[in-house]
């Protein structure tokens, strides 16, 4: 019967309940007029009758209510705009998370939102009976005036309180807000489109077990870090061979502050070359080599003035730079000159380099060879 | 040549070099220089402001070598036949010619003093040109020579006027030129002002020995010397490095400030002005009582025989003192030996 009424006219629609009603009238007037006749008695046949006529007043009413819940007819498209931003993702949610969605609804006039139609926080929605898991927990509702439109702005977070052993379907539901003609007061609806996402379980189905990994007193699961670590470690490892290098290069090449002098890599070199006579030429060009780069420019035996001004550190050594320079007279330029050496050549320039190294680290020199 | 004879030489050397210290006080350098040249055969040419003892200092030495002494002053109008001969008119009322400064010595002459050389005009310097690099002179038909002269000119940078520019050529010809500047020594300047004995210039060169070396001796002994002191390989490969450095310093790293160092030389020192470079080196060897030539050797004479040899762009003409010393400084700074 309900479906047939609902498949009535409007105009039909109130025929019938004006029918009903008439018809709970002329029952009356008969029961009225039973009773007023004082012939009444309690039998069988009155009860009838009363049963009767509230019978058929609950057959043409109820139906009647029932059909004012009817859906109410769209707003049309051009007097609204919907934008809707919903949550990043539409997988992975489980029990308990938020998901926020922000609606900005702008009604053109003359309609205007009736807030009674808003959403209701806790409200429990069903979808086909069931309760679907998904509650609005919040709503923020913020107005802007506009010149020929109100602009609404709803801001809603739900909450997922549904779960199942494998990923289920879920949605948003589609939000139905009434809207008023506020010349017609006639009421439309407008709705807003809903959004699926996917709850999954908090777990694999079969990989808890209850009575063991739910107690509270097991600690709580923690992930195989194992390889990050690893790769921590070598990352962390690479950073700090990055790290010295760097301090490395801008230490001039050298691992401590006066280290790597020109003086230490001549004595280094100088360990390594034959006791020939090519050796020899090759030491002693070797500590030219120094001479010249402490100095900062060429130093020759008619200058030493000028790396003991420039780097007075060497100043106890300036009687072993002009032996020195002697020794390279013979050595490169004229072979009978004399020297002054009590021991071989190299022999004596390995120590002069030791005691020019120590000069140029700021160490103290040993007692000036003889 | 023996050892013993190098060092008489040596002694007699530094004999004259002392006296004409006692004589022209506060110039030991150039002084040292001035002997090396006379020891290298090459001619000297000393630059300096007026009144510096430029003069005194050439007279000093020329009496200490003894042999023929002519001197000229430089002047506009000097000719190149007034070198040669004088003419003019004797006491018997007629024309005469003689020999000029440069023939009057004959072959004794040993030093030819040219006094204010940049006041002679170019074709005088033309003249000395020829006489100065092959030490002879064509006249009356007849070819003269001069095989001990050395010729010692001066000329001061500060005065511009009715002077002419010793163009390179003749500039290559001399084997020094050497500046001559006040010393700084309150001492020495004290003396010089108020010491009696530098008010007669005769009588103070007076005070040095007449020759004290042996003018006619010593080409033979020069060259003796070149002969005796040795160069070696390290030293030869130096040399030519620092050659190179003076035809193209910014090879070698060598900046001077304010010069445009690509467009600075025009050229540099010549393979003659090299060789002098080494026969003065060879000889400050000796002087200091060595028997090879070192690094310190070629840095005491560098100066004075490489610098007045560079040819620069023009612009940088009128500092030519001041960039030269520089870039010879830097030279000498940049290279290393070995």
């Amino acid at each position: 019967m309900n479906m047939l009424i609902k498949k009535l006219s409007p105009q039909k629609h109130r025929d019938s309940e004006k029918a009903a009603w008439s018809l709970l009238l002329s029952q009356g007037r008969v029961l009225s007029q039973i009773t007023s006749d004082k012939k009444v008695r309690f039998n069988f046949f009155n009860l009838y009758a009363f049963a009767s006529l509230w019978l058929s007043f609950f057959s043409f009413i109820l139906p009647t209510a029932y059909a004012d819940e009817t859906p109410l007819p769209d707003l049309d498209p051009k007097f609204y705009s919907v934008k809707v931003s919903n949550p990043t993702r539409d997988a992975g949610f489980v029990v308990g998370d938020a998901l926020d969605r922000t609606l900005v609804i702008t009604i053109k006039k003359p309609y205007e939102l009736v807030k009674e139609s808003l959403p209701i926080v806790g409200y429990e929605h069903r979808w086909k009976g069931q309760i679907s898991g998904v509650e609005l927990v919040k709503i923020q509702v913020d107005e802007k005036s506009l010149s020929e439109a109100m602009q609404h702005t709803l801001n809603l977070r739900y909450q997922v309180f549904t779960t199942s052993k494998t990923v289920k379907h879920a949605s948003l539901k589609a939000e139905i807000l009434n809207v008023r003609n506020t010349k017609t007061k006639e009421v439309v609806r407008l709705r807003v489109p809903f959004f699926d996402f996917r709850v999954s379980p908090l777990s694999l189905f079969g990989q808890i077990k209850l009575n063991e990994d739910m107690s509270p007193f097991v600690p709580p699961l923690t992930l195989d870090a194992s390889s990050e670590k690893r790769n921590m470690q070598w990352l962390i490892g690479l950073l700090t061979l990055s790290l010295l290098g760097l301090l490395y290069i801008f230490g001039a090449y050298t691992w401590l502050p006066k280290m790597g002098g020109p003086f230490a890599k001549a004595y280094r070199d100088i360990r390594k070359m034959p006791e020939t006579a090519e050796g020899l030429q090759q030491a002693v060009a070797r500590v030219h080599q120094s001479l010249n780069i402490t100095t900062g420019s060429s130093l020759f035996g008619n200058n030493i003035a000028e790396l003991i001004n420039k780097k007075p550190a060497f100043a106890p050594l300036q009687g072993q730079i002009a032996q020195f320079f002697a020794l390279s007279r013979q050595v490169f330029f004229e072979p009978q000159a004399a020297t002054q050496l009590s021991e071989s050549p190299k022999a004596w320039l390995l120590k002069l380099c030791r005691q020019l190294r120590d000069c140029e680290r700021g160490l103290p020199v040993e007692s000036p060879q003889k | 040549m023996s050892d013993s004879q190098l060092a008489d030489w040596r002694k007699h050397a530094l004999t004259l070099e002392s006296e004409v210290n006692k004589v022209v006080v506060g110039q030991q350098k150039p002084i040292r220089l001035v002997t090396t040249s006379i020891f290298s055969r090459g001619h000297v040419l000393l630059e300096g402001d007026v009144g510096v003892g430029k003069t005194t200092l050439l007279r000093a030495f020329t009496r200490g070598i003894g042999g023929g002494y002519q001197r000229i002053e430089g002047t506009i109008d000097l000719m190149p036949n007034d070198l040669v001969y004088h003419t003019y008119l004797g006491e018997d009322g007629k024309p005469h010619v003689s020999a000029g400064p440069l023939l009057q010595s004959g072959e004794d002459l040993s030093i030819f003093f040219f006094n204010e050389i940049n006041r002679a005009r170019p074709q005088v310097h033309s003249l000395l040109l020829r006489v100065m690099a092959e030490r002879t002179l064509t006249a009356f038909n007849k070819e003269h020579h001069f095989p001990h002269m050395i010729v010692f000119a001066d000329r001061n940078q500060v005065e511009k006027e009715e002077t002419f520019d010793i163009p390179s050529a003749a500039r290559d010809r001399f084997m020094m030129e050497i500046p001559i500047v006040v010393p700084n020594d309150d001492h020495i300047m004290e003396s010089l002002v108020f010491d009696t004995r530098y008010h007669d210039v005769d009588a103070l060169v007076a005070n040095v020995p007449e020759n004290i070396l042996q003018f006619d001796q010593l080409n033979i002994f020069g060259a003796m010397l070149q002969n005796s002191i040795s160069a070696s390989p390290t030293l030869r490969s130096y040399v030519l490095n620092l050659w190179r450095a003076t035809k193209a310093p910014l090879d070698y790293g060598v900046q001077v400030s304010g010069v445009d160092m690509k467009r600075l030389v025009l050229s540099g020192a010549s393979p003659r002005g090299m060789g002098m470079v080494l026969r003065a080196a060879r000889v400050n060897a000796w002087l200091n009582e060595r028997t090879a030539v070192l690094p310190e050797d070629i840095h005491d004479v560098f100066h004075a025989t490489v610098a007045h040899r560079l040819v620069f762009s023009p612009v940088y003409e009128m500092r030519r003192t001041e960039i030269a010393r520089d870039m010879l400084s830097g030279i000498i700074n940049a290279i290393a030996t070995p």
